[in-house]
């Protein structure tokens, strides 16, 4: 039983860190209809820039978590503003979606040029200490990744509820040339959200590389785990996101743990999609999305 | 009409497209094959042999980039240093060797696309990895290309063109775990994680022959795949298991978290390493001695077994000081790795089939191919297991070198022993 | 919700109501009888060209030519899926993968002609859409484009598994192909015809070129006839296309069905030509690569797709060729890395200043040339003018 305890525990951290990768997600699409696929070469980066700042240039680490987020964010940002911003009124879409798949290749081989290929130390304050309790281990890198996660989604929760930018987000969101009409400053919402999502991918970045990970080259892929998450949440809900991202860490961890082998090796790579296709069969909108009216 | 002409432009622009890719490599790509017309009218020549100007060329298909790109771009600095070494010191019988890099990530799909675009250049080709090389492997057969893998599977050995340096894998395993629990007394329950490809399998060999002596037992088998980031999975099959070791033929990128996971979950067994599951940045940030120590570094120092394809940096074997002096010379940025210590020695050993073929008047592909049946005993200084090429079918060598990890040494490998051989190697062979 | 103003022409959005309008071809491919006469005299002459080819190229520049032949296949398949009927499908790496094994179990296993594994190939592959089909009924837009993901990954997954079919994670040799003891492409043989060599590759260029060249003419022929209008509508509006009697199912199966069956024939020559394959080969990278391949290209057309493959699938290998690139690692840029980060930064400005790729661009040309005439914006291709704060930039005036 004590297995699936430390099951459930690791399951929840990790779910935490998707759930943060699925709010980046979400925020942009829903300001945009664009999914960033550059999220995971951006985690990669804040990652890598976090070790090279600590562990290279000796900066204390949470200071190199900031100066990764401003740097991140900054360039979310650039990115929004000078490329996709022009091309978003022309259609098709996908185009657009296309451009941010340009970036993500551009950027992992990037930081493989940049900083090398070998995994590197993370530096952080944590490293491999522990907390014992009721004969269930409790790294403290995952303890303080459920504490971070709580408190940006606090954090985002008042921003999205009780600000004027929240406000201006969801406005955009429901009806971009409303918005515009009625004066919100569209280009600014928009780059707000690509600040976000890089703040929140460092954060991820982050997590996703305590022990007893480190940076290493695979991280890009592990945003692609999230997308199960936002569908099964539902696309464009920020509720949606955060249960989509928990389930889909507590199902890969529980899978992994206990890995039956009569469904094959490695069962558990996939159990996040085969719950996401039976989540759309009942709801072909994920759990909290909308369908849309149409309209001739 | 207007309709007409965005056909026109197209195709233009298709054949524009076309021609640029065409153009895109100039004339780098042609082959010498031409210089036939032999200065030194005795020697024959082939594919990437310069008569003219006592050139022979060595083809490399590395890994640089992609999760290999560690142990890759190490050995590749071996080779360099190797290469720049014999031709200093004048080449061999005068003939100088010049190195044609492609980096093919470890993925076996480029490994295929760049040997296509190398083939014709090259006399002999140095392959990185096992699934790579498997993938160009009837090529290089039907080719006649002498090729001097970067891995060290079992397979190797039945195939006359390939030129393996070192002891496989599964050799390897069994010797060590032979060792570990005849000398070292360790408790015979046995757990393995492998690779999910040819690397991995051969491993597993390993671990099965040597279940049929020394009452040794595989309790548990967990396959990983390339890229995977989580180890719980592996590891609680290990643990529920009871496995006392724990063998890991994996790459760095899976050693690091499989110790740090199992540590994570209060369980030490003891570790035996396959060679390319082990990297010196394991222990420290950048695998310096006195660099910032990694999270996992006290749990791999506890008790890790690592089977090497190489001595350990620095070790007193009487091709050290050569090896140490060209390194200084040429690489003096290259930290110490055991990717550089076997590739130098690899490349070495290729030297030494080109001269046997140098003696016979020989440099086509059938002559190095013939030279690699018959150049019988290679030493390479003790840097490597003395090398025994014979017309025979079997492994280069079946001895193995088993190191112990230590966090205090250059390189972290102190040795235990060499020339350890099991009961179990017949069967495997 | 958003609401629509109700017009016919094809509106630009923002925020495309998921499912309906997640791709906008450019304009689609119209029927137009005046477009006939001296089009197809430029694709004539582009197509001796590409036969002429394989003389003027080195070899590792053939097998570039090979691999960009085939892959167009590929491309040309998910052109009529995405391009035509607007069903974003990220899942072709699965059926080029059922392709290649197909391949391998018919042709190696049980000694099959490569006249019959060929089509085979094709047809099993398309018998895996037809069951996947259905999914575009309930899904729409991101959400199928994600299920799609899905596909890969428990493709791949079963690839693994199914060991004595596809070699689990080791791999296994895939035929090669072997039409009569005369015609036989194994490495090494060679073709003379009346004192010209064709090589191994060579063969290979020949038959991708033939099968490409069926492809195309299938494939535009397609788009002319009521199966493919009626894709075109599902793309554009779906609700409008099925009051007006378009039958979503079989248009949305037919198309899943067309985009498989050439994946498949894709995926068998590419294992073969490459001989070996691994479970792993399949993944998520490739299918991004032949969406990249229809985008670049242009969507919604019939040749966009095949110029989209000489760009995706034979740039990177151009670049890693520069002569200025080092090819010698340790120390620098390797040249994987950086002919990834110039193909990703040429992905994004192309499609930034052309996001409706080559075939938007080659429309645009003789327009600026001044060689046009009054043509409505939407008989041009254009998108409709919209007031947002960034459509004031004056090249955007035509």
């Amino acid at each position: 039983m004590t297995q699936f305890w430390q099951l459930l525990f690791e399951g929840f951290s990790l779910g935490c860190v998707y759930a943060l990768i699925a709010l980046a997600f979400t925020v942009i699409y829903r300001s945009s209809g664009v999914i960033n696929f550059a999220q995971g070469a951006m985690l990669l980066a804040g990652a890598y820039v976090i070790s090279w700042l600590t562990v290279n240039e000796g900066v204390p680490f949470f200071g190199a978590v900031a100066i990764a987020i401003v740097a991140l964010a900054l360039s979310g940002v650039a990115f929004q503003l000078l490329l996709l911003r022009r091309v978003a009124t022309q259609r098709p879409i996908f185009a657009v979606v296309m451009i941010t798949i340009g970036l993500g290749t551009a950027l992992t081989s990037g930081v493989d040029a940049v900083f090398g290929s070998s995994t590197r130390v993370l530096g952080d304050p944590w490293g491999s200490t522990a907390l014992h309790a009721a004969g269930l281990v409790f790294d403290w890198v995952k303890l303080w990744a459920i504490v971070f996660v709580a408190v940006v989604l606090a954090a985002f929760y008042v921003l999205d509820r009780h600000s004027r930018y929240g406000l201006a987000m969801r406005a955009t969101a429901s009806d971009e040339e409303a918005a515009l009409a009625v004066g919100i400053p569209v280009a600014r919402v928009q780059a707000l959200t690509w600040a976000i999502a890089g703040s929140l991918a460092v954060l991820a970045g982050l997590f996703l590389s305590g022990y007893p990970s480190s940076p290493n080259p695979s991280l890009g892929e592990s945003a692609l785990t999230a997308f199960p998450a936002i569908i099964l949440g539902g696309l464009g809900s920020p509720v949606g996101a955060v249960v989509g991202g928990i389930l889909i860490g507590l199902i890969e961890v529980l899978a992994q743990g206990y890995d039956p082998s009569w469904l094959g090796n490695n069962f558990y790579e996939i159990a996040p999609y085969i719950v996401m296709i039976g989540v759309l069969l009942a709801k072909p909108y994920g759990l909290f999305g909308v369908r849309p009216a149409e309209r001739l | 009409m207007t309709s007409n002409h965005p056909r026109r432009v197209l195709a233009l622009v298709a054949a524009a497209a076309l021609a640029l890719a065409a153009c895109g490599t100039g004339g780098s790509s042609k082959s010498s094959s031409a210089a036939a017309s032999a200065k030194s009218a005795s020697i024959t020549t082939g594919p990437g042999v310069d008569a003219s100007t006592k050139t022979i060329t060595i083809g490399n298909i590395g890994a640089i980039t992609g999760p290999a790109a560690p142990l890759g771009s190490a050995a590749l600095s071996g080779t360099k240093t190797a290469i720049a070494a014999i031709n200093d010191a004048g080449g061999i019988d005068g003939w100088k060797l010049s190195l044609l890099f492609k980096d093919a990530g470890y993925v076996p799909q480029r490994h295929v696309q760049e040997y296509a675009a190398i083939n014709q250049q090259i006399a002999v080709l140095e392959s990185f990895g096992s699934p790579t090389t498997k993938a160009i492997q009837s090529q290089v057969d039907a080719a006649k290309l002498v090729t001097a893998p970067l891995s060290w599977d079992s397979a190797w050995s039945k195939d006359p063109i390939l030129a393996p340096v070192g002891t496989p894998y599964a050799l390897d395993i069994a010797n060590g775990l032979h060792y570990l629990v005849t000398v070292k007394h360790l408790a015979p329950k046995v757990g393995i994680i492998y690779q999910n490809d040819e690397y991995g399998a051969d491993g597993l060999r390993g671990a099965m022959a040597a279940t049929k002596h020394d009452g040794i037992k595989l309790v548990a088998k967990a396959p990983e795949n390339l890229g995977d980031t989580s180890f719980t999975a592996q590891v609680q099959k290990m643990k529920a298991a009871g496995a006392d070791i724990v063998v890991i033929t994996a790459l760095p990128n899976a050693t690091g978290p499989i110790v740090g996971t199992a540590a994570s979950l209060g369980y030490t067994p003891t570790y035996l390493l396959q060679g390319p599951s082990w990297l010196e940045p394991l222990m420290t940030a950048t695998g310096a001695l006195h660099a910032k120590p990694t999270p996992i570094a006290d749990a791999l120092a506890k008790s890790t077994y690592v089977m090497s394809f190489a001595t350990p940096w620095g070790n007193n074997v009487p091709g050290m000081p050569a090896m140490l002096s060209a390194w200084r010379h040429y690489a003096p940025t290259q930290l110490p790795s055991i990717y550089f210590t076997w590739a130098y020695a690899q490349t070495r050993v290729v030297a030494a089939i080109l001269k046997k073929a140098i003696e016979d008047g020989d440099l086509s592909r059938a002559g190095i191919a013939k030279a690699r049946l018959n150049v019988g005993a290679i030493d390479t200084g003790g840097l490597t297991p003395t090398v025994n090429y014979s017309p025979q079918p079997g492994p280069p060598s079946s001895s193995s070198i088993i190191n112990q990890i230590d966090a205090n040494v250059v390189g972290f490998l102190k040795p235990v022993a060499s020339g350890i051989t099991s009961p179990a190697d017949s069967a495997v062979s | 919700m958003v609401t629509e103003l109700g017009t016919t022409t094809v509106e630009t959005r923002r925020q495309p109501l998921p499912g309906t309008r997640s791709t906008h071809g450019s304009g689609g491919v119209r029927a137009d009888p005046s477009r006939r006469g001296r089009a197809p005299l430029g694709w004539g002459g582009a197509w001796v060209l590409a036969v002429l080819l394989p003389f003027w190229l080195s070899e590792g520049q053939l097998s570039t030519a090979t691999f960009i032949v085939i892959g167009a296949i590929g491309a040309l398949g998910l052109g009529v899926l995405t391009g035509f009927a607007g069903q974003v499908s990220l899942g072709q790496a699965f059926f080029l993968g059922v392709g290649a094994y197909t391949a391998a179990v018919l042709g190696a296993d049980h000694g099959w002609n490569a006249v019959l594994w060929i089509p085979a190939a094709g047809v099993v592959a398309a018998m895996f859409g037809a069951l996947i089909g259905p999914t575009a009924l309930r899904l729409r837009g991101l959400y199928l484009a994600i299920v799609t993901i899905g596909l890969v990954y428990i493709g791949q997954n079963v690839f693994t598994n199914a060991t004595s079919l596809t070699g689990g994670p080791e791999g296994r040799a895939l035929p090669t192909v072997h039409f009569a003891n005369w015609l036989d492409f194994s490495a090494g043989n060679t073709l003379n015809l009346g004192g010209l060599t064709i090589d191994h590759n060579g063969l290979y260029y020949y038959l991708g070129l033939l099968l490409l060249s069926l492809s195309a003419l299938f494939v535009w022929n397609l788009s002319r006839t009521r199966t493919g209008r009626a894709m075109q509508a599902v793309r554009e509006r779906e609700l409008a296309a099925s009051v007006l009697g378009v039958n979503l199912a079989r248009t949305k199966v037919t198309a899943f069905v067309i985009s498989s069956f050439l994946a498949g024939v894709s995926g068998a020559l590419y294992g073969s030509f490459i001989s070996f394959a691994q479970p792993g080969d399949w993944s998520l990278t490739i299918s991004i690569q032949y969406l990249a391949a229809i985008i670049v290209g242009g969507m919604g057309t019939v040749m966009g797709p095949i110029l989209g493959s000489i760009v995706v699938f034979g740039l990177p290998d151009v670049i890693q060729n520069l002569s200025f690139v080092s090819q010698n690692g340790g120390g620098g840029l390797s040249a994987t890395d950086f002919a990834s980060i110039v193909y990703g930064v040429l992905i994004i400005v192309f499609l930034v200043v052309q996001p409706e790729g080559l075939m938007g661009l080659a429309r645009r040309i003789p327009r600026r040339l001044g060689c046009s005439e009054g043509s409505m914006p939407e008989q041009r291709g254009d998108p409709p003018r919209r007031m947002t704060a960034a459509t004031t930039k004056p090249e955007d005036q035509q």
